[in-house]
């Protein structure tokens, strides 16, 4: 009896997610693709400049939705909220698309480096694994919840987002050290 | 943009754009519409004719290029109630019927092209989708109902 129930909880929980994550999807598909968008090159993967921090803490703030609440309207309502997860989960594709670019190329340099601390690996590899599981969670928040309600994730995300650069960056900076320190003469 | 462009010219066009031209703009909005309409569609290239004559053309279009890209971030990063607020002194400080140009803005989304090059394109989203809304929210105030 137990285990029936515990299945039925189980099914009913992954139903929801998945309802979520549909919702999620949708809301990202529905928002037509500004050009913006296009011009930045999110599709092909270029090379992007970082969303600043103050702006991932207006996008997820609750100030606008008091703003909105305020108005009485449940059309504008409905718009902003609409409006809103669209933009948080552009946010959220664009966070891990730039994570799994920097890691990517972070384990293309460490295939070049002659000494490779296991310490700083293994922090990256955590902090990466950490930030993904924090954007599929905002992803399928976002889509049930809505963007406000995600927001010490997302503020968190991009705290991890920009440690993980600065490690990497650090790390490419000792390796192109290395690698002119022995093309130098002898 | 090549890096010929001595710093000295560059500062001192973006010192005149920011005295003489911009500060003639009585809004925020009203600035980075006024500077994204001297890019150049057909290459991305920036022009002003009086700039470019009294620096050269590389500091003036170096100098409305930087001007451009910190109008689009500050009015990006304007709360909802403010840039409401921004889009009225707008369409009241425009020669038009702002009612008229309310509606066109909502229609024919003539904002998109101010969103500089290359920018982020989380914070070009939200620009836009942020004065969809201010629209939506003046078209609402305007409502005779209300």
């Amino acid at each position: 009896m137990i285990g029936t129930t515990s299945a039925l909880i189980a099914a009913a929980a992954l139903v929801v997610l998945l309802i979520a994550w549909i919702r999620a999807d949708k809301a990202l598909r529905d928002l037509p693709l500004g050009s913006e968008e296009r011009q930045s090159g999110l599709e092909e993967g270029a090379e992007l400049e970082a969303c600043p921090p103050e702006f991932v803490s207006q996008i997820f703030s609750s100030g606008d939705v008091a703003y909105v609440a305020r108005l009485n309207s449940p059309e504008l309502e409905r718009q902003f909220h609409h409006e809103r997860n669209g933009v948080a989960l552009l946010w959220v594709r664009q966070t891990a698309a730039a994570v799994d670019r920097i890691v990517r190329r972070h384990v293309e340099a460490s295939r070049r480096s002659r000494d490779i601390e296991l310490l700083t690996e293994a922090r990256i590899l955590l902090q990466y694994a950490q930030l993904r599981a924090a954007c599929a969670l905002m992803f399928v928040g976002i889509g049930l919840t809505g963007a406000q309600k995600v927001r010490a994730v997302a503020l968190y995300a991009d705290s991890l987002n920009q440690r993980i650069g600065q490690i990497a960056r650090e790390f490419d900076a000792g390796l192109r050290a290395q690698e002119i320190e022995s093309a130098g003469p002898s | 943009m090549s890096a010929e462009v001595k710093l000295m010219p560059l500062q001192q066009a973006y010192d005149d754009l920011v005295y003489r031209s911009l500060s003639r703009i009585p809004c925020e909005l009203g600035r980075l519409i006024y500077l994204a309409s001297t890019r150049e569609y057909n290459t991305g290239h920036y022009y002003h004719e009086g700039l470019a004559d009294r620096f050269g053309p590389e500091a003036a279009q170096k100098a409305l290029e930087i001007a451009h890209r910190q109008a689009f971030y500050k009015v990006s990063a304007y709360s909802l109630e403010s840039l409401v607020e921004e889009l009225d002194r707008y369409l009241a400080s425009t020669k038009e019927q702002p009612q008229e140009c309310l509606r066109a803005w909502q229609k024919l989304e003539p904002y998109r092209v101010a969103v500089p090059a290359d920018v982020n394109p989380t914070v070009a989203r939200l620009f836009t989708s942020n004065l969809r809304l201010a629209l939506a929210i003046l078209r609402f105030r305007q409502k005779p109902s209300r």
